[in-house]
């Protein structure tokens, strides 16, 4: 028997695809990950199908591609690294199975993007954070499965935050829950009947399973559900922006604002990324581009269920404050962008076309934690490259994110381009290659290692590499897990 | 209480490690957080009092007998009672210095001696001095000239009981005569002991000498009240603790009162003035025998009664010594009322001080573990800043005299009778 | 079980002979019973087993000499730092104890906010280390005198500061781990040489394996240095103090404040608490002095805040009607502390707590804004510096019931657990009688709440064997009232599958045997072949729970 017959035995028919239309689709992404068809594509509805197909990919030692997201990706992890891969769909399973306002606790299918989870949320009064105006087919497990930074980092205890509790099927077939609800039967239905809202991820014993699921690419096991921490709904929220002429202007205030915990989304955009979010066409981009600040701190107050409007002045108040020692200003505005429309935009998903595309068609980002002290001198190693590779510097975007509640800072450049010209594109995958080895050699980290980023980083540390290693073959011994990604 | 009496404490101790500290409450740096000299030293957890609590089951139990290390965690410990106090910030049924005592007594009952502590007892005898080589016909070198009346002869109210330290050491024996003579010139009638002045034995208490202890403090007792001493003044914190805590539980029944109290109390008579200034910035080293040690005795005689089933109490109250009246401010009012003179504090003060290491005769049967402590107690001295080491005590003084600090630096060392003699 | 010679010589070549000793006193110190803290496997009356050797490593170089060599020897090791319960004693005849006292060096990196510490900086001392800079950690519940990267990277480490600063898993970042084959793991940014910053990755975590929820207990290897998240302090660089011991007193801005709300019944309790879970205004929240049992809490803090009275005093200041009625008052309640970044920070946030008092119909304790008492009160929950206190009635004690972590399943059974203790001390002498609910525990154990620590205190006497076998009675009939209820283990045997009743660790047959029967046995299926890949001899213990898959395989 061939996979299809297998699978369509295993899964059922309807739910398997080979026609080479739908296998195109996920033979390549935009990122420059070299392009492989898949041998099948399976939509799971269920934790039990994940399972099945898991053993069955183990008996026959079929590689398997988990991915939640809809198109477009961008990061090649979803790319198969080797021939005859299944590729396992989950975006179809859009169950939002729970939501507990009691504990700010939302139990969700990796199917479920930030559109539906927010709309589902709002209904209860709540929200969930999110990372930087996600595209709009984003799963919101997969996002918080691959620790995407979200934009309020105070309200990150853990670098891992929102994510708790998962459903998951590890590479050798086994199906299991983690955190919490690893103590209790596996029957959702039956915890939450005693109460148990999915609520801590770590554990449950000696192991932090979940840990192993995050930033993993799919090279663990497969989750078919996750809990996430949500919050109150803002019944007051209001952005102000910051603008500085140089990034360094803008770190005393957001280690200040950091180390208080003042706020909610805070942010450090370039002109060239905050023209991207807010920008509708290329021309607005480039228009914008041009009027903006060099640099923008963005920064939110809010105030939920309590008190709303006077926690949100009074932190408006402590924030301008900071703001003031550190010579700068809170602004309703700056120049040609409100900062209500950086609020809407930066907390949305964004419409059909990903923000990031709009001004080029395409787009390569490089991003890595490092700490805010050190971001200055990436961002200059950048602009030197991008000369030196005769690459449009203004044109390249700047993200800097405190994750963590500040002990981290994710740093991004987002390098736009026209896909359609080769020069172009072979330019800037040069730049991107160079950029990417020059950051790893300053000390960049790649905790979320895509592509070529796995070689630079886990070839920093045997031990840790070594380490990593040992585990997968413990979870996935036949290496059947998306094979050839977070490995060298 | 003989050391298997202490058996409840022992198995009742929870290993929390406050012992090690000061209180947490006080803690203001790493670096000077820990309160315990021999564990400092040592660093196994037996070098504790909660290290000896449990140490001591296995010894009474017959597991072993004193082991090398046990020995040197009973001998070498300064009896300075900074377990103690921190244990009973928390704790209202440990007494773990009463403990660490009776482990000494019951080492030395098991023939545990050093043979520098035989010496120690053979000078105490022949001499009536624990210091080694010091002869009974010098004692009174530091009194020649002075108006002092022999209270066993004629008899004295008040006298002046300088200690073995201060009545043989050449540098000692000047402060002695000046807080002698300050006590004169304000009006006291003041006497000495004269041929019956001689060792108070504390430092034979503190080693677990306790026979030793029992003859020369039944004596001393005796002569004092053959001669009617109502008030003791000392200027040795040893000799202050030995009269007001130990003797007092063996039926003395005098005010006691060490040289700064008094010199503190003609200050604020406006009996003595001091004038002229002395200009410099000084710390000051709380005597562990003067500050922690230093609370008036409490005659007690009971048994534990648990009430609420289980709670420990005592039947009746038992006296709680946890140096919250030990004597700290007096010393500080004294150094306050010298003009141009600046107190700086070390973080480890009041009743959570570091002992200098000479605790125990610790410098004669330790000198190691003494040497160790009072350089570490040095170095947090010159971290403050100060220009000088300011202490109430004979043993601290001579501990700290030739000690250094961390780099190697010494600070100067000077005892507070000096200082006022300087202002005067 | 005394080393050979050949061995012994083995360990001392590597820490030197000052750091090493098998002197039997020494080894004694190194056993844990029935007086100090079990957490929580029950107040058996047993030693832990005597260590063949204790040895003082001075670095992690030194620490990975000893791992060599016991894994060459085949010599199981444990590594423990402050002692303070049983988890971190060996539990093998053969075994060494790692006492880590002389690594305890700290670093602060004050614009990353995490201090880096070695295993003997203690909660205290990080504490003013960090206050100097501008910082705070999250002192864990078990109190100052504890290890901070024990508590971190090895136990659960929760504390009264956890609703605001996390608890130690959120904590922690990249750390140094040498692994049980002697190889050294550094996590997260620290493997590639970019610093401690960050824990995680590259991509997925190896610290998975290094502390999970529970922690490996110093089962799983020794860490030797970690990097812990700070949080911010806005008070002075040392705490000032005043008060006569032990009554010492914090001298604070007025925006730094301690406020006991009582509570009129359990559900507004649970309401309430879910409030300030819900609102980023407590600094720090703890039910903490009803650990002592209800109908002495306000006795006992009078005592403690009196140099001059001791516990004898209790019926009569007990009488005291003023005392009584601020009891009754204080029947159900949280202490909070309220700390303003900045006046304004402050005064809303006091405004947000009057308004959810409002909402749930609470009252702030008067007897706790006295001024002394304040003072005394805001010194100690900052400090945590009165973890004796524990033992302060009876000298032992085990923590019991511990319920679910949801405030609102936990709420509504509290006076029947109450009742149930009361019940027990009135009909028998064993356990100290002082009121059924001696319930205390952190207002969140997890950063931004949802979480709740729950712990009821049944203090007994270890010098008194029929009053540990009552604690023991106490122990087993909570926990089938925790049957009874759906609530899973009684805290006071949640250790119980990590080490026998006689002090020593199971067989990997007897772990087999009881943890083959968990909901998802794959939990320590896993565990079992995590161990088997980086503890080849199985070098320590079993407070790290395994399961052979086999084992429940074939079920």
């Amino acid at each position: 028997m061939g996979i299809k017959t297998d699978l369509a035995n295993l899964i059922g028919a309807e739910k398997v695809s080979d026609d080479a239309k739908t296998l195109a689709l996920y033979a390549k992404d935009k990122s420059f990950a070299k392009p492989m068809t898949p041998e099948c594509v399976v939509r799971v509805s269920s934790g039990e199908d994940v399972e099945k197909l898991v053993k069955w990919a183990n008996e026959t030692k079929t590689p398997l591609v988990p991915v939640s997201s809809g198109a477009p990706h961008f990061r090649g992890d979803t790319v198969p690294s080797v021939p005859q891969a299944v590729i396992v769909d989950l975006s179809g399973m859009k169950k939002i199975l729970n939501i507990n306002k009691q504990q700010r606790i939302a139990v969700i299918e990796p199917g479920v993007t930030y559109g539906e989870l927010s709309k589902a949320l709002a209904k209860h009064g709540m929200m969930i954070s999110t990372s930087l105006a996600p595209k709009a087919t984003k799963s919101v497990v997969g996002s918080v499965l691959e620790c995407e930074p979200r934009l309020n980092c105070n309200h990150q205890w853990a670098y891992t935050e929102p994510l708790r509790c998962t459903e998951v099927t590890w590479g050798d077939g086994n199906r299991m829950y983690t955190g919490e609800a690893g103590l209790a039967p596996m029957d959702l239905e039956a915890q939450w009947k005693e109460q148990k809202w999915q609520v801590e991820p770590v554990g449950p014993m000696m192991l932090d399973y979940y840990r192993l699921l995050t930033q993993a690419e799919g090279t663990m096991g497969i989750v078919s559900w996750a809990s996430v921490r949500c919050e109150l709904a803002y019944q007051a929220h209001k952005m102000f922006l910051v603008p500085a002429a140089k990034e360094e202007d803008l770190l005393d205030f957001v280690y200040r604002v950091v180390h208080f915990r003042f706020g909610e989304e805070l942010f450090i955009l370039n002109n060239a990324q905050l023209a991207s979010l807010v920008g509708e066409t290329a021309e607005e981009i480039a228009a914008l581009k041009a009027e903006l600040p060099q640099w923008v701190a963005c920064v939110s107050v809010g105030g939920r269920d309590l008190l709303p409007q006077d926690r949100a002045e009074q932190q408006e108040a402590d924030i301008s404050d900071i703001a003031q020692q550190c010579g700068l200003k809170l602004q309703n505005a700056v120049t040609g962008v409100s900062a209500a429309k950086v609020l809407e935009k930066a907390t949305n998903p964004c419409g059909k076309t990903y923000w990031k595309d709009t001004f080029k068609g395409s787009f390569q980002d490089i991003f890595f934690l490092t700490t805010l002290d050190k971001t200055a001198e990436f961002v200059a190693k950048m602009e030197k490259l991008a000369i030196e590779a005769g690459y449009t510097v203004n044109d390249i975007g700047v993200y800097v994110q405190p994750v963590h509640m500040g002990s981290a800072y994710h740093c991004e450049f987002t390098i736009p381009y026209n896909p359609e010209n080769a020069k172009e594109t072979a330019k800037v995958k040069a730049l991107f290659e160079k950029a990417s080895a020059e950051f790893s050699a300053m000390g960049a980290f790649y905790a979320r290692p895509y592509g070529p980023w796995a070689r630079l980083q886990l070839n920093k540390d045997a031990m840790g590499t070594q380490t990593l290693k040992t585990l997968k073959g413990i979870f996935d011994p036949n290496n059947i897990m998306n094979p050839g990604k977070v490995t060298i | 209480m003989a050391l298997k009496d202490f058996r409840p404490m022992m198995e009742r101790c929870s290993n929390c490690l406050g012992c090690k500290w000061i209180p947490f409450d006080k803690i203001q740096s790493q670096r000077f957080g820990e309160n315990c000299p021999i564990n400092l030293y040592y660093e196994f957890h037996i070098y504790s009092a909660r290290g000896k609590f449990q140490a001591a089951q296995g010894l009474l139990d017959g597991e072993y007998g004193y082991t090398d290390a046990l020995l040197a965690s009973t001998q070498a410990c300064t009896a300075c009672g900074a377990c103690d106090i921190a244990c009973k910030v928390c704790r209202y049924n440990l007494e773990p210095l009463d403990f660490n005592i009776a482990l000494k007594a019951d080492a030395v009952e098991k023939g545990n001696i050093l043979p520098v502590q035989k010496e120690m007892i053979a000078s105490l005898k022949k001499e009536q001095t624990m210091i080694i080589g010091a002869k009974k016909a010098n004692r009174s070198a530091w009194a020649k000239g002075l108006k002092l009346k022999d209270a066993m002869k004629e008899g004295a109210e008040v006298i002046f009981f300088p200690g073995c330290k201060y009545s043989y050491d050449k540098k000692l024996q000047g402060y002695a005569r000046t807080a002698a003579e300050l006590l004169i010139n304000a009006g006291v009638d003041l006497g000495y002991m004269g041929e019956a002045d001689m060792c108070c034995a504390s430092r034979a208490y503190q080693q677990g000498l306790m026979a030793d202890f029992d003859a020369r403090s039944e004596a001393n007792i005796k002569a004092f009240k053959k001669a009617g001493v109502k008030t003791i003044v000392t200027p040795c914190s040893d000799c202050y603790y030995a009269f007001k805590r130990l003797y007092a539980a063996k039926g003395l029944e005098v005010e006691v009162l060490h040289v700064v109290e008094y010199i503190d109390k003609l200050i604020s008579e406006k009996k003595l003035k001091l004038k002229k200034p002395v200009n410099m910035t000084v710390t000051y080293h709380d005597p562990c025998h003067l500050g922690r040690l230093g609370e008036p005795y409490v005659a007690w005689n009971g048994t534990e009664k648990k009430i609420m089933n289980q709670v420990h109490t005592w039947e009746p109250r038992r006296p709680r010594y946890n140096g919250a009246y030990g004597i700290y401010d007096a010393p500080r009012r004294v150094l306050a009322a010298i003009p141009g003179l600046t107190l700086v504090e070390m973080e480890r003060i009041r009743e959570y001080a570091l002992c200098c290491g000479a605790g125990a005769a610790c410098e004669q049967t330790y000198p190691e573990v003494s040497k160790f402590t009072a350089n570490e107690r040095v170095t947090e001295a010159n971290s403050t800043g100060a220009e000088a080491l300011v202490t109430a005590c004979p043993w601290c003084e001579s501990n700290f005299a030739s000690a250094v600090d961390e780099n190697g630096k010494k600070i100067e060392v000077i005892d507070i009778i000096d200082l006022v003699s300087r202002a005067l | 079980m005394a080393l050979s010679p050949e061995v012994y010589k083995a360990f001392e070549d590597v820490v030197g002979a000052r750091n090493i000793s098998q002197d039997p006193a020494v080894l004694e110190c190194y056993r844990c019973y029935a007086a100090q803290s079990s957490a929580h496997y029950g107040p058996f009356d047993h030693k832990t087993p005597m260590p063949g050797a204790v040895i003082m490593p001075g670095s992690t170089e030194e620490v990975q000499g000893i791992i060599r060599l016991c894994n060459k020897y085949k010599i199981p090791f444990k590594a423990a730092t402050t002692f303070w319960a049983a988890m971190g004693y060996i539990g093998d005849e053969n075994a060494i104890q790692l006492d880590m006292r002389r690594m305890k060096k700290i670093e602060i990196n004050e614009r990353d906010q995490y201090a880096v510490v070695e295993p003997y900086a203690i909660g205290a001392v990080v504490q003013v280390e960090a206050m100097k800079r501008g910082f705070n950690l999250n002192m864990a519940g078990v109190g100052c005198s504890s290890s901070t990267l024990a508590g971190t990277a090895g136990w659960v480490a929760f504390g009264p500061s956890s609703l605001f600063m996390g608890t130690a898993s959120e904590n922690m970042l990249a750390a140094e781990w040498v692994l049980p084959n002697g190889e050294i793991l550094h996590t997260g940014s620290l493997g590639a040489g970019s610093g401690w910053f960050c824990g995680e990755g590259p991509g997925p975590s190896t610290r998975a394996i290094l502390r999970g929820k529970q922690g490996t207990t110093g089962a799983f290897g020794v860490c030797t240095r970690v990097a812990v998240r700070l949080h911010p302090w806005p008070g002075p660089a040392v705490i000032p103090t005043y008060g006569t011991i032990p009554a010492y007193r914090a001298k604070l801005p007025e925006t730094i404040k301690t406020v006991t709300v009582c509570y009129p019944s359990w559900d507004a309790y649970a309401e309430g608490a879910n409030l300030l879970h819900q609102s980023d205004i407590v600094y720090l929240g703890h039910r903490q002095f009803n650990m002592f049992g209800r109908d002495i809490k306000t006795a006992m803090i009078k005592i403690l805040n009196d140099p001059d009275l001791q516990l004898c005093d209790l019926p009569e200041i007990m009488a005291d009607p003023y005392i009584k009625e601020q009891n009754e008052k204080m029947k159900i309640e949280v202490s909070l502390v309220i700390v303003g970044m900045t006046q304004r920070d402050f005064d809303y946030k006091m405004k947000a707590l009057d308004e959810i008092i409002r909402r749930v119909g609470a009252w702030k304790s008067e007897f706790m804004l006295e001024k002394p008492i304040h003072d005394w009160t805001l010194l100690y929950l900052l400090r945590l510096g009165h973890k004796n206190l524990n033992y302060t009635l009876c000298g032992s004690y085990e923590g019991n019931f511990g319920m679910s972590p949801n405030v609102f399943v936990t709420a509504p059974l509290m006076e029947s657990a109450a009742k149930l203790k009361d019940d027990y001390a009135k009909k028998y002498p064993y356990i100290a009688d002082t009121g059924g609910d001696s319930d205390m525990g952190s207002l969140a154990i997890l950063g931004g709440g949802g979480v709740t620590g729950w712990e009821f205190f049944t203090c007994f006497d270890r010098f008194d064997k029929a009053s540990i076998k009552g604690a023991c009675d106490m122990v087993n009939i909570s926990q089938k009232w925790m049957d009874d209820h759906k609530l899973g283990v009684d805290m006071g045997h949640w250790n119980a599958n990590a080490r026998r009743e006689d002090g020593f660790n199971y067989t990997q047959e007897q772990h087999n045997e009881m943890l083959s029967k968990l909901p998802q046995p794959w939990v320590c299926g896993y565990q079992y072949l995590v161990k088997k890949a980086f503890n080849p001899y199985d070098l320590g213990g079993s407070y790290y729970r395994t399961c052979d898959p086999a084992s429940f395989a074939k079920k």
